[in-house]
């Protein structure tokens, strides 16, 4: 088996979410993935890179990331800059932010996401139709809950806490601590740590096992 | 790891007819196999190159540096050193030193496995500013060898270091691995265990199996080779038939990837080093979140109940990293009982410094270097206390030592036990260096022992 390194993903889309958030869609080119899983993607002339959760399912003939622009970062103004047929770099997939296909069909899930952190769970809701799952995202602002109507509206809770247009009006602490979980939930969080670290504590008080909670920390 | 790279790297280079010098003023090449791991390391690397830049005044030098370098010193060692390569182009560097002075558009985006990509990502400003535009770029460069590929020369001839992996996936935050090896590649097995099988037959007493994560061997491959438990249960079972007396060794591994039939591998295998490494980096669960360390305390406490299980006498080492990002007093506690429950043998322990290129050195590291020396006082003397209670248990027991060298003691010689606890013993008699010996353990201090020599191997 070749093992590949970086390589060149032609872009094949952009879809602007926000001012600052959007999808960058590139050529597949064979890469293999599960879905969780992430990749370092850079623009080709630069040298660094950043670790992107894949977007989409692992069923498409693409890939998906999900970007939000960091003020004077080195990665993502010049990513924002690309457009459909500049190329990106991108090595292989790589992760442990995954489900087992054991408990794929017979446990109920609980995504918990902050800002771009939801972009795994895309991914997640994508590939396995037939999930049962909860999704709490904490945004700012309404307009944050990205692509929201790819979820059930019966499954997506948008908690914005700096306008009152989603679901809940707070964080997402705030929609655990009135929405308790069963204790056998197994529990997905992926975002800013800080959200991880208070998640973390409300699912422990409520009875849900260390073993059974997963995260992923974005950076 | 460096230390195996650094071998091969000679091995070219005596192939090209260079002889080793160990004195820098006396060398007409001379480089550096870098690590990025901790910034002191780098920093050394700025200052050896500003001296050696002077030197050059005076003579001719060509200097070189590789191993694990972080995107931004790669850019400025292009302009320090005469040549910057990544180890998978070692096969290349006879090439680039016959051409010194011209540093290759491969060497510069070495990271990339595509020839487009090479021309797309090597503007020609850039091309013309470096020189090389007369040069072609090497066609097969995702054909490049690993580093592995080149037969290297042993420095030791009782001690060697095999690389079976290279790269790492786990991307902890406190790190930069990922973004200077890139990602787990596994060493064909065949080749592994040709070599140990040669290292074996040449009579080499210690063998240590080398990765950034070095069991997760085999999980790039899919199947295609053997999985690590497979590979140290073929070498052990090669190393117990060969009527050989050698300890076989691997590290660093990483919790998460820590399966039970490795344990029960090494514990089936009288060859295969009763010592295991085994970083744990903090004792609490949601500092090991946010060093994204990809395993809980709860799987730690696990893989450490195998070991005990099945390899009773067995010694564990770790890392410990205190003071990192946001760890708090409670967090720092919960470290401290980790030392105490598992009474680690051996604990690499250090004060946490971001790490340029790694994630976490963007966050602000806010716990102040006082309180991190405070910390790492604290836990030093935490494992003293528990590492002295393995060592106690030594005193006026007879135990086998492989003699590594002179002491730092006057006509002391030193080595270690099967558990890498250091011993030290009266004797001038260097030819003991690199045998086995047995001695008496007389006194003992938390990490070493000292004692009488009772009796060496008899060579036949």
């Amino acid at each position: 088996m070749q093992k590949r390194s970086f390589n060149l993903h032609k872009i094949t889309d952009k879809r602007d979410l926000t001012d600052s958030t959007f999808v960058l869609r590139m050529e597949r080119n064979g890469l293999e993935f599960l879905p969780g899983q992430h990749i370092q993607v850079g623009p080709p002339n630069g040298i660094h890179t950043r670790e992107y959760s894949i977007y989409n399912a692992p069923s498409d003939d693409y890939l998906e990331i999900l970007v939000r622009e960091v003020e004077n970062g080195l990665v993502t103004p010049a990513l924002k800059k690309l457009v459909a047929g500049d190329s990106v770099v991108i090595n292989d997939a790589v992760g442990y932010f995954t489900i087992e296909e054991a408990v794929k069909q017979k446990k109920t899930f609980l995504f918990v996401a902050s800002g771009t952190g939801i972009s795994p769970f895309h991914s997640f809701v994508k590939s396995y139709p037939g999930l049962d799952y909860r999704l709490i995202h904490g945004i700012k602002f309404a307009e944050e809950a990205y692509e929201k109507e790819a979820y059930k509206p019966s499954r997506y809770a948008a908690c914005t806490s700096q306008d009152e247009g989603g679901d809940f009006h707070g964080r997402v602490t705030g929609w655990l601590e009135q929405n308790p979980v069963n204790s056998d939930t197994l529990c997905y969080l992926c975002g800013n740590c800080d959200m991880i670290y208070d998640v973390y504590d409300i699912l422990e008080k409520q009875g849900v096992k260390s073993s059974d909670i997963f995260t992923e920390v974005y950076f | 790891m460096n230390q195996a790279d650094a071998e091969r790297v000679q091995a070219v280079m005596a192939k090209m007819g260079y002889e080793a010098t160990e004195k820098e003023e006396d060398a007409n090449v001379i480089g550096i196999i870098a690590c990025s791991v901790r910034q002191k390391a780098i920093d050394k690397v700025y200052s050896k190159i500003a001296k050696w830049n002077k030197w050059k005044n005076k003579r001719n030098l060509i200097t070189f540096v590789s191993g694990c370098i972080l995107p931004d010193d790669h850019e400025k060692f292009l302009k320090l050193f005469d040549l910057v390569f990544d180890m998978k182009e070692l096969a290349t560097f006879p090439a680039m030193l016959s051409q010194y002075g011209v540093t290759t558009p491969v060497s510069n985006f070495g990271r990339i496995n595509d020839d487009e990509l090479i021309k797309a990502a090597t503007p020609a400003s850039t091309a013309e500013k470096l020189g090389f535009s007369g040069l072609k770029p090497a066609s097969k460069v995702a054909a490049a060898p690993q580093t592995w590929e080149v037969e290297p020369v042993y420095n030791s001839s009782f001690e060697a270091f095999i690389p079976i992996q290279n790269g790492c996936n786990k991307f902890c935050t406190f790190c930069a691995v990922p973004y200077t090896r890139g990602r787990e590649v596994s060493r064909p097995s065949a080749d592994i265990i040709e070599e140990t099988r040669n290292l074996i037959e040449k009579g080499y007493k210690s063998i240590t199996l080398l990765g950034q994560n070095v069991n997760s061997y085999g999980l790039d491959k899919k199947g295609e080779e053997l999985s690590f438990a497979q590979l140290l249960d073929e070498l052990g079972r090669m190393a117990d038939d060969s009527g050989n007396e050698v300890w076989i060794y691997f590290t660093s591994p990483h919790p998460r990837d820590m399966s039970r039939d490795v344990i029960e591998a090494i514990a089936r295998h009288h060859s295969l080093g009763k010592q295991i490494h085994l970083p744990v980096q903090s004792g609490d669960d949601k500092v090991l979140i946010r060093m994204n360390r990809k395993h809980s305390m709860e799987r730690y406490r696990e893989v450490v109940g195998w070991i005990h299980e099945l390899i009773p006498s067995a010694t564990l080492f770790t890392d410990i990293i205190v003071g990192f990002t946001g760890e708090t007093e409670e967090q720092f506690e919960n470290t401290r009982a980790a030392v105490r429950e598992f009474k680690y043998n051996m604990a690499y322990i250090a004060m946490y410094s971001p790490r340029p290129g790694a994630a976490a050195y963007a966050w602000q590291d806010d716990v102040p270097h006082a309180e991190k020396k405070r910390r790492y006082a604290i836990l030093t003397s935490d494992l003293e206390a528990v590492a002295i209670e393995h060592t106690q248990k030594l005193e006026g027991e007879t135990v086998r030592v492989l003699v590594r060298g002179k002491d730092r003691k006057d006509d002391f010689l030193s080595g270690h036990t099967e558990g890498k606890i250091t011993v030290r013993f009266a004797s001038d008699d260097d030819s003991l260096i690199g045998s086995f010996v047995d001695v008496k353990i007389e006194s003992v201090r938390p990490f070493s022992a000292e004692g009488q020599l009772v009796k060496a191997e008899v060579e036949i």
